[in-house]
């Protein structure tokens, strides 16, 4: 592995790393409507979008059973969906240009419904939990806004750092950005 | 050699008359002298206020420089005293904090004498919008096991349900997979209070037995049924009844007692 490489992998638990300090301190202040956003969810399909492949799902289930162990009520039920999210990126790489806006706001929204519906359908079966659908989907609604809205800002970030991930994994492979 | 001689007498009865005018004029009085006095003012003392102005300027400003010296050593002075000052109010906040703390714990430990406690504080929080659970600062090292109750100093927080060394995690009530099996303290009817998902002040009672009144303002309790929580603990209040068509779907709210937005101290219950 180069030093390039290295230094991505490193960023990437950096990151992780001040996404919880966010998540669990910063946005408990800047809730919309009580609801939080998922940064986790944004973070694990940019890697599975610009990363190589597998290391999307990869991320995705190590950073899932490290929330599990931090706060989980289950170990695994967050790392099966992180995977999951990071899987989706993968698919979405190949299939789409992450070059546009909307697109990418549109892989978000879709990452965030997965994420959070597939979670509480384990939890109902795993935790028992009680199924409540329309408050479920009120929430669910507030996040992918909140989700798109955090995405909508760091595009440009996504971007930059994105194409200079993506050229150190796959250099010439990108054919997504010339259709 | 001879005009030489007549010339120096001459110098001398000069000298002599001058001495005597001189001698003459000391002895006249002031105020005959004014005029001359007044003239010679008159052409001194343009110059010498001038150089009195100078020396006072200069004068001034070597206390200027002085004042300055001064004021610097007055300043760190009075910063380091201002330091000191700050560090006792910090010393002070978190005496009064801890104190604060300590308080409540007492309070608590007061209010449930029956019970073996283990003080905690809430170190983390749910990350999820939809699970609400909590991490406390205690665990197996200070005796806390699984499934053991934790209340707060206004009622029931939850239990436990899973232990590391020094933390534990906590599944309040208000979580949507807890389930509390519970009795209305006035009628002794049994209900079931599950957490609703976007609301985390209340409870949803669920399976009111159909010949129980239930109204707002009546307090609930743990029944101690399931064998997880010990019986008599306090949740809250009902805050409204929903009835429908059918009186075995008939549901309340209850208003928890604990507000889980501020919780920082709660208690684990380690009676077994």
């Amino acid at each position: 592995m180069n030093t390039k490489r290295i230094v991505i992998n490193l960023l990437f638990i950096v990151t992780f790393i001040i996404i919880y300090f966010l998540q669990s301190n910063l946005f408990t202040w800047f809730k919309i409507a009580g609801v939080m956003p998922n940064l986790f969810v944004i973070f694990v399909l940019f890697i599975g979008l610009y990363a190589n492949k597998f290391m999307g799902p990869m991320y995705g289930v190590c950073f899932g059973l490290l929330l599990d162990f931090f706060i989980g009520k289950k170990i695994g039920i967050t790392a099966i969906m992180l995977g999951l999210v990071g899987l989706v990126g993968m698919i979405f790489d190949r299939n789409f240009s992450k070059e546009n806006r909307i697109t990418l706001i549109v892989m978000v929204l879709m990452a965030t419904v997965i994420f959070e519906v597939g979670e509480y359908i384990l939890g109902y079966f795993i935790n028992n939990t009680y199924i409540q659908i329309w408050p479920f989907i009120e929430i669910l609604l507030i996040e992918c806004f909140y989700n798109v809205l955090i995405t909508i800002i760091v595009y440009p970030l996504i971007q930059i750092f994105g194409n200079k991930i993506e050229n150190e994994y796959k250099g010439n492979k990108i054919l997504t950005r010339y259709f | 050699m001879y005009t030489k001689k007549k010339y120096g007498i001459v110098g001398i009865i000069v000298t002599i008359i001058i001495l005597i005018i001189l001698f003459a004029l000391t002895n006249v009085q002031n105020s005959k002298m004014s005029y001359v006095e007044n003239l010679a003012n008159k052409i001194v003392m343009p110059i010498q206020n001038g150089l009195t102005y100078i020396k006072n300027k200069v004068n001034g400003n070597n206390s200027f420089f002085t004042d300055v010296s001064n004021l610097k050593s007055e300043n760190k002075e009075l910063r380091e005293k201002n330091l000191k000052l700050e560090e006792k109010l910090r010393e002070l906040e978190s005496i009064k904090a801890e104190n604060e703390s300590l308080e409540q714990y007492l309070n608590l430990t007061e209010k449930y004498s029956d019970y073996t406690t283990v003080p905690a504080d809430v170190i983390n929080r749910d990350l999820s919008n939809y699970s609400k659970t909590i991490v406390i600062n205690v665990g197996a090292k200070n005796g806390i096991k699984e499934n053991m109750t934790v209340i707060a100093a206004e009622g029931l927080v939850g239990y436990v349900i899973s232990v590391t060394d020094s933390t534990a995690k906590v599944q309040t009530i208000i979580d949507s997979s807890s389930s509390t099996s519970a009795l209305l303290s006035t009628s002794r009817d049994s209900i079931v209070c599950k957490g609703v998902l976007n609301d985390d002040t209340q409870l949803k009672a669920m399976y009111i037995p159909t010949d129980a009144t239930v109204s707002q303002g009546d307090t609930i309790e743990t029944s101690g049924l399931g064998g997880i929580y010990q019986k008599g603990i306090y949740i809250g209040t009902i805050s409204s009844v929903e009835n429908t068509t059918d009186l075995t779907n008939r549901y309340a709210l209850v208003s928890v007692a604990v507000d889980f937005s501020k919780l920082e101290t709660v208690l684990v219950i380690t009676n077994e």
